[in-house]
Protein backbone atom coordinates (compact mmCIF):
# COMPACT_ATOMS: atom_id res chain seq x y z
CA UNK A 1 0.00 0.00 0.00
CA UNK A 2 0.86 3.52 -0.81
CA UNK A 3 2.23 5.31 2.65
CA UNK A 4 1.15 8.82 1.75
CA UNK A 5 2.57 10.75 4.76
CA UNK A 6 6.09 9.76 2.74
CA UNK A 7 5.30 11.43 -0.12
CA UNK A 8 5.46 15.49 -1.11
CA UNK A 9 3.21 16.70 -3.93
CA UNK A 10 2.99 19.13 -5.98
CA UNK A 11 -0.24 20.39 -7.70
CA UNK A 12 -0.74 23.25 -10.26
CA UNK A 13 -3.61 25.56 -10.46
CA UNK A 14 -5.15 24.28 -7.12
CA UNK A 15 -6.77 27.37 -6.27
CA UNK A 16 -10.67 25.79 -7.88
CA UNK A 17 -12.18 23.33 -9.55
CA UNK A 18 -10.31 19.97 -10.41
CA UNK A 19 -6.72 20.89 -9.04
CA UNK A 20 -8.67 22.38 -5.33
CA UNK A 21 -10.34 18.27 -5.19
CA UNK A 22 -6.37 17.05 -6.14
CA UNK A 23 -5.42 18.76 -3.42
CA UNK A 24 -8.04 18.01 -0.76
CA UNK A 25 -7.81 14.54 -2.10
CA UNK A 26 -3.68 14.31 -1.30
CA UNK A 27 -4.05 16.56 1.78
CA UNK A 28 -6.82 14.06 3.30
CA UNK A 29 -4.91 11.20 2.55
CA UNK A 30 -1.79 12.43 4.63
CA UNK A 31 0.44 13.37 1.69
CA UNK A 32 2.03 17.37 2.36
CA UNK A 33 0.95 18.86 -0.91
CA UNK A 34 2.47 22.08 -2.71
CA UNK A 35 0.26 23.74 -4.62
CA UNK A 36 0.12 27.02 -6.62
CA UNK A 37 -1.77 29.74 -8.85
CA UNK A 38 -1.74 33.32 -9.86
CA UNK A 39 -3.62 34.87 -7.05
CA UNK A 40 -3.48 34.97 -3.08
CA UNK A 41 -3.97 31.83 -1.13
CA UNK A 42 -7.58 30.90 -1.28
CA UNK A 43 -9.77 30.73 2.35
CA UNK A 44 -10.57 27.36 1.66
CA UNK A 45 -7.27 25.91 0.87
CA UNK A 46 -6.89 22.80 3.33
CA UNK A 47 -4.88 23.62 6.38
CA UNK A 48 -1.97 21.22 5.56
CA UNK A 49 -1.72 22.68 1.63
CA UNK A 50 1.20 25.09 1.13
CA UNK A 51 -0.03 27.94 -1.14
CA UNK A 52 3.08 29.72 -3.56
CA UNK A 53 1.66 32.73 -5.62
CA UNK A 54 2.85 31.56 -8.91
CA UNK A 55 2.05 31.74 -12.65
CA UNK A 56 3.30 28.48 -14.15
CA UNK A 57 3.96 30.23 -17.45
CA UNK A 58 6.63 32.04 -15.95
CA UNK A 59 10.00 30.79 -15.75
CA UNK A 60 11.37 33.30 -12.49
CA UNK A 61 7.56 31.95 -10.86
CA UNK A 62 9.08 27.97 -11.14
CA UNK A 63 12.75 28.81 -9.99
CA UNK A 64 10.43 30.23 -6.96
CA UNK A 65 8.04 26.99 -7.08
CA UNK A 66 11.61 24.75 -6.96
CA UNK A 67 13.20 27.16 -3.94
CA UNK A 68 9.98 26.39 -2.45
CA UNK A 69 10.39 22.31 -2.67
CA UNK A 70 13.72 22.35 -1.44
CA UNK A 71 13.03 24.51 1.61
CA UNK A 72 10.19 21.51 2.24
CA UNK A 73 13.08 19.13 2.16
CA UNK A 74 14.42 18.36 -1.26
CA UNK A 75 12.18 15.62 -2.53
CA UNK A 76 9.27 15.56 -4.80
CA UNK A 77 7.18 12.35 -5.12
CA UNK A 78 4.18 13.29 -7.18
CA UNK A 79 3.93 16.43 -10.08
CA UNK A 80 0.14 17.47 -11.17
CA UNK A 81 -0.06 19.54 -13.96
CA UNK A 82 -3.26 20.74 -13.91
CA UNK A 83 -2.96 24.30 -14.54
CA UNK A 84 -5.05 24.98 -17.76
CA UNK A 85 -6.36 27.87 -19.52
CA UNK A 86 -9.16 27.72 -22.86
CA UNK A 87 -9.52 30.53 -25.41
CA UNK A 88 -12.70 30.03 -27.21
CA UNK A 89 -12.00 30.74 -30.88
CA UNK A 90 -11.07 28.93 -34.12
CA UNK A 91 -7.52 29.89 -35.22
CA UNK A 92 -8.70 32.36 -37.88
CA UNK A 93 -9.99 34.47 -34.83
CA UNK A 94 -7.02 33.57 -32.54
CA UNK A 95 -4.26 36.29 -31.61
CA UNK A 96 -0.83 35.64 -31.33
CA UNK A 97 -1.74 36.83 -27.69
CA UNK A 98 -3.95 34.29 -27.28
CA UNK A 99 -1.74 31.42 -28.52
CA UNK A 100 0.87 32.77 -26.26
CA UNK A 101 -1.43 32.66 -23.12
CA UNK A 102 -3.07 29.19 -23.78
CA UNK A 103 0.36 27.62 -25.26
CA UNK A 104 2.05 29.45 -22.27
CA UNK A 105 0.26 27.75 -19.56
CA UNK A 106 -1.08 24.49 -20.61
CA UNK A 107 2.13 23.25 -23.08
CA UNK A 108 5.49 25.69 -21.99
CA UNK A 109 4.49 25.63 -18.22
CA UNK A 110 4.06 21.57 -18.29
CA UNK A 111 7.31 21.03 -19.77
CA UNK A 112 9.30 23.88 -17.67
CA UNK A 113 7.89 22.21 -14.65
CA UNK A 114 8.78 18.85 -15.73
CA UNK A 115 12.32 19.36 -16.87
CA UNK A 116 12.77 21.58 -13.26
CA UNK A 117 11.41 18.30 -11.36
CA UNK A 118 12.44 15.36 -13.07
CA UNK A 119 16.10 15.19 -11.93
CA UNK A 120 14.65 15.95 -8.71
CA UNK A 121 12.60 13.00 -8.37
CA UNK A 122 15.02 11.01 -10.09
CA UNK A 123 17.74 11.46 -7.48
CA UNK A 124 15.47 11.01 -4.81
CA UNK A 125 14.30 7.53 -5.86
CA UNK A 126 11.46 8.38 -8.57
CA UNK A 127 7.98 9.74 -9.26
CA UNK A 128 4.79 9.96 -10.58
CA UNK A 129 3.52 12.87 -12.83
CA UNK A 130 0.26 13.08 -13.69
CA UNK A 131 -0.60 15.84 -16.56
CA UNK A 132 -3.94 16.75 -17.36
CA UNK A 133 -4.69 16.51 -20.98
CA UNK A 134 -8.06 16.36 -22.33
CA UNK A 135 -10.41 14.14 -24.66
CA UNK A 136 -10.43 17.77 -26.53
CA UNK A 137 -6.52 16.69 -27.29
CA UNK A 138 -7.92 13.49 -29.18
CA UNK A 139 -11.07 15.19 -30.50
CA UNK A 140 -11.62 18.51 -31.48
CA UNK A 141 -14.21 20.96 -29.78
CA UNK A 142 -15.45 23.24 -32.16
CA UNK A 143 -14.39 26.65 -32.14
CA UNK A 144 -11.36 25.23 -28.82
CA UNK A 145 -8.16 25.38 -31.66
CA UNK A 146 -5.51 26.64 -29.69
CA UNK A 147 -7.10 24.70 -26.41
CA UNK A 148 -7.72 21.42 -28.56
CA UNK A 149 -3.70 21.51 -29.81
CA UNK A 150 -2.33 22.52 -26.42
CA UNK A 151 -4.11 18.89 -24.96
CA UNK A 152 -2.38 17.05 -27.73
CA UNK A 153 0.91 18.45 -26.69
CA UNK A 154 0.47 16.81 -23.62
CA UNK A 155 -0.34 13.77 -24.66
CA UNK A 156 2.80 13.82 -26.79
CA UNK A 157 5.18 15.41 -23.86
CA UNK A 158 3.56 12.50 -21.43
CA UNK A 159 4.77 9.30 -23.40
CA UNK A 160 8.19 10.91 -24.25
CA UNK A 161 8.82 11.46 -20.51
CA UNK A 162 7.76 8.32 -19.97
CA UNK A 163 9.74 6.98 -22.61
CA UNK A 164 12.91 9.18 -21.58
CA UNK A 165 13.16 9.38 -18.13
CA UNK A 166 11.38 5.20 -16.95
CA UNK A 167 15.08 4.35 -16.04
CA UNK A 168 14.91 6.94 -13.74
CA UNK A 169 11.72 5.33 -12.15
CA UNK A 170 9.69 8.19 -13.21
CA UNK A 171 6.27 7.41 -14.59
CA UNK A 172 3.97 9.87 -16.53
CA UNK A 173 0.45 9.57 -17.58
CA UNK A 174 -2.09 11.88 -18.32
CA UNK A 175 -5.90 12.17 -17.29
CA UNK A 176 -8.05 13.09 -20.12
CA UNK A 177 -11.22 14.51 -18.30
CA UNK A 178 -14.30 14.59 -20.54
CA UNK A 179 -17.35 17.12 -19.02
CA UNK A 180 -16.53 18.00 -15.53
CA UNK A 181 -18.77 20.50 -13.75
CA UNK A 182 -16.62 22.91 -13.32
CA UNK A 183 -16.36 27.24 -13.85
CA UNK A 184 -14.88 26.49 -17.68
CA UNK A 185 -18.29 24.30 -18.45
CA UNK A 186 -20.19 26.31 -16.72
CA UNK A 187 -18.96 29.57 -19.37
CA UNK A 188 -19.56 26.80 -22.12
CA UNK A 189 -23.32 26.04 -21.29
CA UNK A 190 -23.55 29.75 -21.03
CA UNK A 191 -22.72 30.60 -24.27
CA UNK A 192 -25.40 27.77 -25.84
CA UNK A 193 -28.53 29.49 -27.36
CA UNK A 194 -30.77 27.46 -25.24
CA UNK A 195 -28.31 26.46 -22.04
CA UNK A 196 -31.41 24.51 -19.96
CA UNK A 197 -31.37 22.49 -23.40
CA UNK A 198 -28.00 22.21 -24.08
CA UNK A 199 -27.13 20.68 -21.18
CA UNK A 200 -30.18 18.06 -20.82
CA UNK A 201 -28.79 16.90 -24.26
CA UNK A 202 -25.34 17.06 -23.13
CA UNK A 203 -25.83 14.93 -19.64
CA UNK A 204 -28.20 12.29 -22.28
CA UNK A 205 -24.81 11.36 -23.94
CA UNK A 206 -22.92 10.31 -21.05
CA UNK A 207 -23.17 6.68 -20.40
CA UNK A 208 -22.38 7.18 -16.89
CA UNK A 209 -26.20 8.92 -16.36
CA UNK A 210 -24.27 12.07 -15.25
CA UNK A 211 -21.23 14.67 -15.39
CA UNK A 212 -18.13 14.39 -13.91
CA UNK A 213 -17.36 16.20 -10.69
CA UNK A 214 -13.61 17.27 -9.75
CA UNK A 215 -13.44 14.56 -7.26
CA UNK A 216 -13.61 12.05 -9.79
CA UNK A 217 -10.20 13.28 -11.34
CA UNK A 218 -8.88 13.32 -8.35
CA UNK A 219 -9.44 9.98 -7.98
CA UNK A 220 -7.87 8.75 -11.03
CA UNK A 221 -5.03 10.94 -9.81
CA UNK A 222 -5.00 9.49 -7.04
CA UNK A 223 -4.69 5.87 -8.50
CA UNK A 224 -1.84 7.36 -10.56
CA UNK A 225 0.46 8.77 -8.03
CA UNK A 226 0.00 5.57 -6.29
CA UNK A 227 2.16 2.99 -5.92
CA UNK A 228 -0.66 1.24 -7.19
CA UNK A 229 0.09 2.44 -10.47
CA UNK A 230 3.84 1.70 -10.59
CA UNK A 231 3.51 -0.34 -13.70
CA UNK A 232 1.66 2.44 -15.32
CA UNK A 233 3.38 4.66 -17.62
CA UNK A 234 2.89 6.85 -20.73
CA UNK A 235 -0.89 6.46 -20.74
CA UNK A 236 -3.83 8.84 -20.79
CA UNK A 237 -6.39 7.63 -19.23
CA UNK A 238 -10.12 8.97 -20.12
CA UNK A 239 -12.10 9.74 -17.29
CA UNK A 240 -15.58 10.75 -19.18
CA UNK A 241 -18.20 8.69 -17.54
CA UNK A 242 -18.39 7.05 -21.08
CA UNK A 243 -19.00 10.56 -23.57
CA UNK A 244 -16.88 8.88 -26.21
CA UNK A 245 -17.05 5.72 -26.50
CA UNK A 246 -20.62 6.74 -27.74
CA UNK A 247 -21.30 7.63 -31.08
CA UNK A 248 -21.76 11.61 -31.52
CA UNK A 249 -25.14 11.26 -33.82
CA UNK A 250 -27.85 9.96 -31.11
CA UNK A 251 -31.06 9.98 -33.69
CA UNK A 252 -33.60 9.33 -30.26
CA UNK A 253 -31.84 12.87 -28.87
CA UNK A 254 -32.80 14.85 -32.26
CA UNK B 1 -9.46 0.60 -71.77
CA UNK B 2 -8.51 4.59 -71.54
CA UNK B 3 -5.07 5.90 -70.07
CA UNK B 4 -6.17 7.10 -67.26
CA UNK B 5 -7.48 4.05 -65.70
CA UNK B 6 -6.15 2.84 -62.50
CA UNK B 7 -7.17 -1.02 -62.61
CA UNK B 8 -6.60 -2.16 -66.15
CA UNK B 9 -6.32 -5.71 -66.18
CA UNK B 10 -6.89 -6.35 -63.03
CA UNK B 11 -9.20 -8.86 -61.65
CA UNK B 12 -11.52 -8.09 -58.84
CA UNK B 13 -14.15 -9.84 -56.42
CA UNK B 14 -16.90 -7.73 -54.67
CA UNK B 15 -19.03 -9.69 -51.69
CA UNK B 16 -22.48 -7.73 -51.11
CA UNK B 17 -22.02 -6.56 -54.35
CA UNK B 18 -25.30 -5.86 -55.02
CA UNK B 19 -25.72 -3.58 -52.39
CA UNK B 20 -25.98 -0.02 -51.96
CA UNK B 21 -22.25 0.27 -51.10
CA UNK B 22 -21.31 -2.76 -53.27
CA UNK B 23 -22.93 -1.69 -56.34
CA UNK B 24 -21.08 1.90 -56.44
CA UNK B 25 -17.58 0.10 -55.67
CA UNK B 26 -18.26 -2.21 -58.48
CA UNK B 27 -19.17 0.50 -61.00
CA UNK B 28 -16.15 2.25 -59.94
CA UNK B 29 -13.99 -0.72 -60.69
CA UNK B 30 -15.79 -1.30 -64.27
CA UNK B 31 -14.91 2.25 -64.83
CA UNK B 32 -10.82 1.93 -63.59
CA UNK B 33 -11.03 -0.98 -66.23
CA UNK B 34 -10.99 -4.01 -63.51
CA UNK B 35 -12.67 -7.12 -64.19
CA UNK B 36 -15.30 -6.79 -61.81
CA UNK B 37 -16.93 -9.67 -59.96
CA UNK B 38 -20.12 -9.26 -57.68
CA UNK B 39 -20.55 -11.79 -55.33
CA UNK B 40 -23.78 -11.62 -53.57
CA UNK B 41 -27.05 -14.24 -52.48
CA UNK B 42 -28.99 -12.37 -54.97
CA UNK B 43 -28.26 -11.42 -58.48
CA UNK B 44 -29.00 -8.24 -60.09
CA UNK B 45 -28.49 -6.44 -63.89
CA UNK B 46 -24.92 -3.98 -64.27
CA UNK B 47 -23.76 -4.25 -68.00
CA UNK B 48 -19.88 -5.77 -67.59
CA UNK B 49 -20.02 -7.10 -64.04
CA UNK B 50 -20.37 -11.10 -63.59
CA UNK B 51 -22.52 -11.53 -60.88
CA UNK B 52 -22.02 -14.90 -58.82
CA UNK B 53 -24.60 -16.09 -56.50
CA UNK B 54 -22.61 -16.83 -52.94
CA UNK B 55 -24.05 -16.63 -49.55
CA UNK B 56 -20.53 -15.81 -47.49
CA UNK B 57 -21.72 -17.57 -45.21
CA UNK B 58 -21.27 -20.99 -46.63
CA UNK B 59 -17.86 -22.40 -47.15
CA UNK B 60 -19.10 -24.67 -50.05
CA UNK B 61 -20.57 -21.81 -52.07
CA UNK B 62 -17.58 -19.70 -51.39
CA UNK B 63 -15.56 -22.16 -52.51
CA UNK B 64 -17.45 -22.46 -55.68
CA UNK B 65 -17.40 -18.47 -56.35
CA UNK B 66 -13.75 -18.22 -56.53
CA UNK B 67 -13.47 -21.51 -58.45
CA UNK B 68 -15.07 -19.87 -60.73
CA UNK B 69 -12.97 -16.66 -61.04
CA UNK B 70 -10.43 -18.84 -61.35
CA UNK B 71 -11.79 -20.44 -64.00
CA UNK B 72 -12.72 -17.64 -66.00
CA UNK B 73 -9.64 -15.50 -64.78
CA UNK B 74 -6.94 -17.68 -63.25
CA UNK B 75 -5.90 -14.62 -60.77
CA UNK B 76 -7.68 -12.16 -58.25
CA UNK B 77 -6.09 -8.61 -57.72
CA UNK B 78 -8.49 -6.94 -55.62
CA UNK B 79 -11.10 -8.33 -52.86
CA UNK B 80 -13.56 -5.88 -51.20
CA UNK B 81 -15.50 -8.03 -48.29
CA UNK B 82 -18.57 -5.36 -48.53
CA UNK B 83 -20.91 -8.27 -47.38
CA UNK B 84 -22.66 -6.76 -43.79
CA UNK B 85 -25.62 -6.91 -41.88
CA UNK B 86 -27.09 -4.67 -39.26
CA UNK B 87 -28.68 -6.23 -36.11
CA UNK B 88 -30.54 -3.10 -34.31
CA UNK B 89 -30.65 -4.20 -30.55
CA UNK B 90 -29.33 -4.24 -27.45
CA UNK B 91 -27.68 -7.26 -26.11
CA UNK B 92 -30.62 -8.52 -24.12
CA UNK B 93 -32.80 -8.07 -26.71
CA UNK B 94 -30.58 -9.83 -29.48
CA UNK B 95 -31.08 -13.73 -29.51
CA UNK B 96 -28.19 -16.17 -29.63
CA UNK B 97 -29.52 -17.13 -33.61
CA UNK B 98 -29.15 -13.51 -34.03
CA UNK B 99 -25.85 -13.00 -32.52
CA UNK B 100 -24.51 -16.15 -34.74
CA UNK B 101 -26.49 -14.83 -37.81
CA UNK B 102 -24.76 -11.32 -37.67
CA UNK B 103 -21.32 -12.77 -37.00
CA UNK B 104 -21.63 -15.36 -39.66
CA UNK B 105 -21.45 -12.72 -42.45
CA UNK B 106 -20.03 -9.76 -40.91
CA UNK B 107 -16.54 -11.60 -39.47
CA UNK B 108 -17.17 -15.22 -40.71
CA UNK B 109 -17.90 -13.56 -44.46
CA UNK B 110 -14.51 -11.98 -44.35
CA UNK B 111 -12.83 -14.76 -43.15
CA UNK B 112 -14.03 -17.49 -45.89
CA UNK B 113 -13.81 -14.90 -48.41
CA UNK B 114 -10.05 -14.34 -47.62
CA UNK B 115 -9.09 -17.67 -47.27
CA UNK B 116 -10.51 -18.44 -50.97
CA UNK B 117 -9.15 -15.17 -52.60
CA UNK B 118 -5.56 -15.73 -50.96
CA UNK B 119 -4.65 -18.20 -53.47
CA UNK B 120 -5.79 -16.16 -56.48
CA UNK B 121 -3.95 -13.63 -55.15
CA UNK B 122 -0.29 -15.25 -54.93
CA UNK B 123 -1.05 -15.97 -58.74
CA UNK B 124 -1.60 -12.50 -59.11
CA UNK B 125 2.03 -12.57 -57.41
CA UNK B 126 0.08 -9.81 -54.76
CA UNK B 127 -2.96 -8.25 -54.63
CA UNK B 128 -5.24 -5.57 -52.02
CA UNK B 129 -7.86 -6.81 -49.83
CA UNK B 130 -10.37 -4.52 -48.63
CA UNK B 131 -12.25 -4.93 -45.44
CA UNK B 132 -15.44 -3.45 -44.07
CA UNK B 133 -15.16 -2.26 -40.80
CA UNK B 134 -16.99 1.11 -39.23
CA UNK B 135 -16.54 3.56 -37.23
CA UNK B 136 -19.15 1.95 -34.96
CA UNK B 137 -15.85 -0.32 -34.20
CA UNK B 138 -14.09 2.51 -32.46
CA UNK B 139 -17.26 4.29 -30.86
CA UNK B 140 -20.82 2.58 -30.18
CA UNK B 141 -24.09 3.71 -31.53
CA UNK B 142 -27.24 2.65 -28.92
CA UNK B 143 -29.02 -0.63 -29.45
CA UNK B 144 -26.57 -2.01 -32.21
CA UNK B 145 -24.05 -4.10 -29.67
CA UNK B 146 -23.49 -7.02 -31.92
CA UNK B 147 -22.89 -4.75 -34.87
CA UNK B 148 -20.37 -2.86 -32.92
CA UNK B 149 -18.89 -6.35 -31.84
CA UNK B 150 -18.33 -7.58 -35.37
CA UNK B 151 -17.18 -4.15 -36.41
CA UNK B 152 -14.34 -4.45 -34.01
CA UNK B 153 -13.22 -7.53 -34.80
CA UNK B 154 -13.23 -6.99 -38.53
CA UNK B 155 -10.51 -4.24 -37.39
CA UNK B 156 -8.46 -6.67 -35.76
CA UNK B 157 -8.82 -9.50 -38.04
CA UNK B 158 -7.23 -6.64 -40.63
CA UNK B 159 -4.36 -6.11 -38.79
CA UNK B 160 -3.97 -9.46 -38.41
CA UNK B 161 -3.99 -10.43 -41.80
CA UNK B 162 -1.64 -7.45 -43.28
CA UNK B 163 0.90 -8.58 -41.02
CA UNK B 164 0.50 -12.50 -42.29
CA UNK B 165 0.28 -11.59 -45.87
CA UNK B 166 2.38 -8.53 -46.22
CA UNK B 167 5.84 -10.18 -46.89
CA UNK B 168 3.95 -11.42 -50.41
CA UNK B 169 2.95 -8.33 -51.23
CA UNK B 170 -0.53 -9.05 -50.09
CA UNK B 171 -1.76 -5.59 -48.35
CA UNK B 172 -5.09 -5.82 -46.46
CA UNK B 173 -6.87 -2.33 -45.06
CA UNK B 174 -10.33 -1.91 -43.71
CA UNK B 175 -12.47 1.31 -44.26
CA UNK B 176 -14.76 2.09 -41.51
CA UNK B 177 -17.71 4.14 -43.04
CA UNK B 178 -19.43 6.68 -41.07
CA UNK B 179 -23.20 7.84 -42.03
CA UNK B 180 -23.66 6.41 -45.59
CA UNK B 181 -26.44 7.12 -47.07
CA UNK B 182 -27.59 3.65 -47.50
CA UNK B 183 -31.02 1.04 -46.80
CA UNK B 184 -29.47 0.28 -43.83
CA UNK B 185 -28.81 3.89 -42.61
CA UNK B 186 -32.18 4.56 -43.62
CA UNK B 187 -33.47 1.52 -41.96
CA UNK B 188 -31.50 3.01 -38.79
CA UNK B 189 -33.29 6.50 -38.51
CA UNK B 190 -36.70 4.82 -39.08
CA UNK B 191 -36.72 3.73 -35.70
CA UNK B 192 -36.38 7.69 -34.40
CA UNK B 193 -39.27 9.10 -35.63
CA UNK B 194 -39.78 11.70 -38.27
CA UNK B 195 -37.11 10.45 -40.94
CA UNK B 196 -36.78 14.67 -42.34
CA UNK B 197 -36.02 16.31 -39.18
CA UNK B 198 -33.57 13.65 -38.27
CA UNK B 199 -31.59 14.07 -41.83
CA UNK B 200 -31.01 17.46 -41.28
CA UNK B 201 -30.34 16.85 -37.69
CA UNK B 202 -27.65 14.24 -38.74
CA UNK B 203 -26.56 16.73 -41.61
CA UNK B 204 -25.56 19.39 -39.23
CA UNK B 205 -23.84 17.08 -36.35
CA UNK B 206 -21.10 16.73 -39.29
CA UNK B 207 -18.58 19.19 -39.90
CA UNK B 208 -18.99 18.11 -43.63
CA UNK B 209 -22.34 18.61 -43.18
CA UNK B 210 -24.01 16.30 -45.15
CA UNK B 211 -23.21 12.26 -44.61
CA UNK B 212 -21.41 10.21 -47.08
CA UNK B 213 -22.54 8.42 -50.16
CA UNK B 214 -21.67 5.10 -51.86
CA UNK B 215 -19.74 7.15 -54.63
CA UNK B 216 -17.28 8.68 -51.83
CA UNK B 217 -16.64 5.07 -50.05
CA UNK B 218 -15.76 3.89 -53.63
CA UNK B 219 -13.37 6.42 -54.27
CA UNK B 220 -11.44 5.38 -51.12
CA UNK B 221 -11.84 1.70 -51.76
CA UNK B 222 -10.13 2.83 -55.18
CA UNK B 223 -7.07 3.81 -53.88
CA UNK B 224 -7.14 1.44 -51.51
CA UNK B 225 -7.07 -1.25 -54.58
CA UNK B 226 -4.96 0.64 -56.74
CA UNK B 227 -1.02 0.94 -56.94
CA UNK B 228 -1.08 4.71 -55.63
CA UNK B 229 -1.53 2.66 -52.31
CA UNK B 230 0.63 0.35 -52.52
CA UNK B 231 2.16 0.94 -49.06
CA UNK B 232 -0.94 1.46 -47.40
CA UNK B 233 -1.49 -1.83 -45.54
CA UNK B 234 -3.23 -2.66 -42.31
CA UNK B 235 -4.94 0.76 -41.52
CA UNK B 236 -8.34 1.48 -40.16
CA UNK B 237 -9.17 4.19 -42.52
CA UNK B 238 -12.43 6.31 -40.41
CA UNK B 239 -14.61 7.59 -43.86
CA UNK B 240 -16.87 9.97 -42.02
CA UNK B 241 -16.85 13.59 -43.18
CA UNK B 242 -15.14 14.53 -40.20
CA UNK B 243 -18.45 13.14 -37.84
CA UNK B 244 -15.57 11.36 -35.06
CA UNK B 245 -12.74 14.21 -35.35
CA UNK B 246 -15.01 16.18 -32.91
CA UNK B 247 -16.10 15.83 -29.08
CA UNK B 248 -20.05 14.83 -29.10
CA UNK B 249 -21.67 17.79 -30.49
CA UNK B 250 -24.32 18.88 -28.13
CA UNK B 251 -26.90 21.11 -29.28
CA UNK B 252 -25.17 24.21 -27.83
Amino acid sequence: MTDWSQKTALVTGGSRGIGAAMVAALADLGCHVITCGRGDRPDDLPDAASWVTADVSNEDDIQHLAKHVTNAGGRLDILVNNAGVQVEKTVAESSNDDWDMVMGINAKAVFMLCRQFIPVMASSGGGSIINIGSISGHFSDPSMALYNASKAFVHGLTRSIAVDHGADEVRCNAICPGWIMTGMVDAAFALAEHPVTAEKDALARHAAGRFGQPLDIARAMLFLASDEAAFVTGQTLTVDGGLTAASPIRPELF
Amino acid sequence: MTDNQTLAGRVAAVTGGTGGIGKAICQRFLREGASVYALDRATAQLDGVIFVEMDVTSPEQVAAAFAKIEDQSEKLDILVNAAGIEIEKTIEDTSLDEWNQIFAVNVTGTFLASKAGLPLMRKAAGGSIINFGSYDGFIADPGLAAYCATKGAVHALTRAMACDYGPEGIRVNAICPGYIDTPMLQSFFQDNGDIETLEQAVRDVHPMRRYGTSDDVAGLVNWLAGDEARYASGQLWVLDGGLTAQVQQMRL
